[in-house]
């Protein structure tokens, strides 16, 4: 059975210094918080993490989103984990050291505004170990051929779980 | 008239693309689908723009610059838009 390692959400998100989704509440569905991920350019959320301990199965991240508009075509996200080990040669303050993009898609709902889930499987998982500072960066490849729908994507959480 | 260059219809494809999530608009066409209009839809003006300019009277068709005769059909069209009446 699946494990919840992480849920990640809307108002945890920190974000680059440009290209990043837009928070945007949608008051009729009773001020419910989202990212709007862009379907014409690529961005990119981050959240942060301590690596659960005993972690030892295949991660993947749960997706969870609706779409603004479109009913039609598919979504593609891109999933990159960045792990920290305590004395890495990383300098934080200088740059980032995401691993290869981890890569899922999936066709919208037929009606906007009702939820779906995209799979993504950590395959590239930055050496990921126990107790190491962690980052997942979250991106709409919005220009890839596969990501056909028509306006916002918007993120309404996420679930890492170990299989 | 020429068409818009093809980074003017990329941008104009994504401005609309906003707006039709801001307005949550929904929208059964996909990405390419909706490009694929909106290109028709600037061909046509190209086209047609002859056509226009011929129907406009003789005194707004000699007097206007053709960025004014652009801004009559586009305010003719947006308030058309906003009544309803397309």
């Amino acid at each position: 059975m699946a494990t919840t390692r992480k849920e990640f959400f809307p108002d945890g998100a920190h974000f680059p210094t440009a290209n990043f989704p837009a928070q945007v509440v949608l008051a009729s569905g009773g001020n419910r918080l989202t990212l709007a991920y862009d379907a014409a350019v690529d961005e990119t959320a981050y959240w942060s993490m301590i690596a659960p301990q005993g972690v030892t199965g295949a991660l993947s991240l749960k997706v969870h989103y609706c779409m603004a508009s479109a009913t039609t075509g598919a979504v593609y996200f891109q999933a990159q984990v960045e792990a920290i080990t305590p004395a890495d040669a990383t300098d934080l303050d200088a740059g980032t050291s995401f691993d290869t993009a981890n890569s899922g898609n999936g066709t919208v709902p037929a009606t906007a505004g009702y939820e779906q889930v995209i799979s993504i499987t950590l395959t590239a998982k930055d050496n990921w170990t126990d107790g190491d500072l962690i980052r997942i960066a979250l991106s709409r490849d919005a220009d890839n051929a596969s990501d056909t729908a028509t306006g916002d994507a918007l993120f309404l959480a996420a679930e890492l779980q170990e299989a | 008239m020429a068409d818009m260059t093809t980074v003017q219809r990329a941008q104009t494809h994504a401005e609309l693309m906003r707006e039709f999530s801001d307005s949550r608009t929904s929208c059964s066409l996909t990405k390419l689908q909706l490009r694929a209009a909106l290109d028709a839809a600037d061909t046509w003006v190209s086209a047609n723009a002859a056509a226009f300019n011929t129907a406009l009277p003789v005194a707004a068709r000699t007097a206007l610059s053709a960025t004014d005769k652009a801004k009559l059909l586009m305010f003719v069209v947006a308030k058309r838009f906003k009544v309803g009446a397309v």
